[in-house]
């Protein structure tokens, strides 16, 4: 059945070439300005792909006018400030961010404060409050899992008042996705693994949510696939210019599902799960994906068994509800493989959450706005038993 | 025109609804756990509510544009209409700007598991308080020959 309602933009131009990022002229040429802010964190800088992207960008006529490294593991209120501050005096153009989730939001962010100036909190809390296309933004993802390189929205971490402030707006889509393999090749095993869990559930959610329609559907199935081809060797073989590439791609075209048809309890469990115990984000994905499935599963076992060929699986000779399990196995058979090596934890109890912690995890997953997608209406009680057996 | 001819009668219905809500503790006892002040600006016909939920109990302020408000949702009359029949698709309605929600959007998605319930509790009082024309779910009978 078609949706009632659907809608599709994705402006970004997404680029994939094993080693890429060193080589955006043709790329920038086209954005047309010369002048570029680097927005980065320290742990990729000492890994030496700043360096990287800065040096192919003077070795093709590109000027860098000042760096920013200081962006911390949550996307934080005060860095975005003090990092627009440096971008406006340097003299840029456009902004380059080179990171994970944390680093592109920020970025964004700051995009906002460049391009606009005002107060982020006071002048543009709200949903699609900016009225006309930013300064150029060019996104270089160095994990596989967050998608943001092609989402509508930034989350900022307000450390005052110990909350996260979400901004979706259309006109925080970057120009640019850069896709380069290389700039993944040095993530370790555990955060490829959780990343690409991140990534996975992305896709799955997306694909079964309440606001997928055929043209999310098809970039979610497409990011399963590639996901359950790649994310094994990607993390037991960080090397693998292939599986790396693979989950680039994949994470980006989960990013587009789910920016149009969002996520449900998966990530409401995972959200509270991170509030209260400091879990990861991807982990938390990961340890909650194939429980979220199954607490869904009357209501999204016909679109299982649809996702069963990307999966790699064969629902042939079983009914639709053996099918549709078949998918949660296939699910959990990957995150075996996973834990076989040893880097993705698949219990709770793994990640320090106590068994008295559960039904908070319970309540904050009904509280979290996610809820409002889920397949399933969210009911506290019926979600427990669940949250329970991910213990 | 929209379906409320007046403002006087659009914050008859909806302010009597809104009063309503603050009244049912199901609802009322999650909006007041969010602490959120919230204005809502309608048009056609135009008119200000707003809806505050940091004290103790639901305070619901027709023509307050004074207070400092965290969330503030602007829409038509008949969007606000449809809406609390649970008939508006909120990611349409803010992609297309049909709604404009200004605040911390998260706390906002927050609530709308909280308010799921009034979305059964509006025909029904429109119904028992005599706004019966205002029901759009009632089956259509034609006219008598």
């Amino acid at each position: 059945m078609l949706p009632e309602f659907f809608e599709f933009y994705n402006p970004t131009k997404v680029v994939y070439e094993d080693g890429v990022a060193t080589d955006l002229k043709p790329e920038l040429d086209i954005i047309g300005i010369t002048k570029y802010f680097i927005v980065s964190d320290h742990i990729i800088n000492d890994l030496g792909l700043v360096q990287k992207v800065a040096d192919g960008l003077a070795e093709a006529g590109f000027e860098v006018t000042g760096k920013y490294l200081d962006v911390a593991q949550d996307a934080r209120l005060n860095d975005v400030q003090t990092c627009a501050d440096q971008v406006k005096a340097s003299g840029a153009e456009g902004i380059i961010s080179i990171g994970g989730g944390s680093v592109i939001d920020t970025a964004k962010a700051v995009n906002i404060l460049f391009s606009e100036g005002g107060d982020l909190v006071d002048d543009y809390s709200g949903a699609h409050t900016l009225t006309r296309p930013l300064k150029p933004h060019v996104v270089i993802p160095t994990t596989a899992g967050t998608g943001s390189e092609v989402t509508m929205i930034a989350v900022i971490y307000d450390e005052e008042n110990k909350e996260k402030l979400a901004f979706p707006d259309k006109f925080l889509l970057p120009n640019l996705a850069v896709l380069d393999p290389q700039m993944t090749i040095t993530l370790p095993p555990k955060m490829t693994a959780a990343t690409g869990m991140d990534a996975l559930t992305h896709a799955i959610e997306a694909y079964v949510g309440t606001q997928a329609s055929p043209i999310s559907d098809a970039f979610a199935m497409g990011a399963v696939e590639l996901i359950f081809k790649n994310l094994v060797t990607a993390t037991q073989n960080g090397e693998d210019v292939e599986a790396r590439g693979g989950m680039l791609i994949a994470s980006t075209m989960a990013g587009i599902a789910f920016t149009h048809s969002m996520c449900g309890c998966i990530h409401g469990m995972a959200h509270a799960t991170g509030g209260l115990y400091r879990v990861p984000h991807g982990v938390a994905n990961g340890i909650f994906l194939p429980f979220g499935m199954e607490y869904n599963f009357e209501e999204i076992k016909e679109k299982l068994v649809r996702l069963l060929p990307a999966m790699g699986e064969d629902a042939s000779g079983l009914s639709e509800d053996e099918a549709a399990r078949l998918a949660i196995a296939a699910v959990r058979k990957l995150s075996k493989q996973l834990n076989d090596l040893d880097a993705l934890p698949i219990r709770l109890r793994d990640v320090g959450v106590p068994e008295e912690g559960l039904e908070a995890i319970a309540e904050g997953a009904l509280n979290d706005g996610t809820s409002f997608y889920n397949p399933r209406d969210m009911d506290e009680e019926e979600l427990l038993p669940y949250i329970k057996n991910a213990y | 025109m929209g379906t409320f001819k007046t403002p006087e009668k659009l914050e008859e219905v909806l302010v009597g609804f809104f009063k309503h809500m603050g009244d049912t503790p199901l609802i009322a006892d999650k909006l007041l756990k969010s602490g959120l002040i919230i204005r809502f600006n309608y048009t056609d016909p135009d008119l200000v509510v707003v809806v505050d939920c940091s004290g103790d109990k639901i305070d619901v302020r027709p023509h307050d544009t004074d207070t400092k408000a965290i969330v503030e949702m602007s829409m038509s009359a008949d969007i606000a209409h449809r809406f609390w029949f649970g008939m508006v698709n909120l990611t349409k309605a803010l992609t297309r700007k049909e709604m404009v929600a200004k605040g911390p959007i998260p706390k906002v998605l927050k609530l709308l598991p909280a308010i799921k319930p009034s979305y059964s509790m509006y025909p029904q009082y429109l119904e028992a308080n005599g706004y019966g024309e205002y029901n759009i779910t009632k089956a259509y009978t034609p006219p008598s020959a």
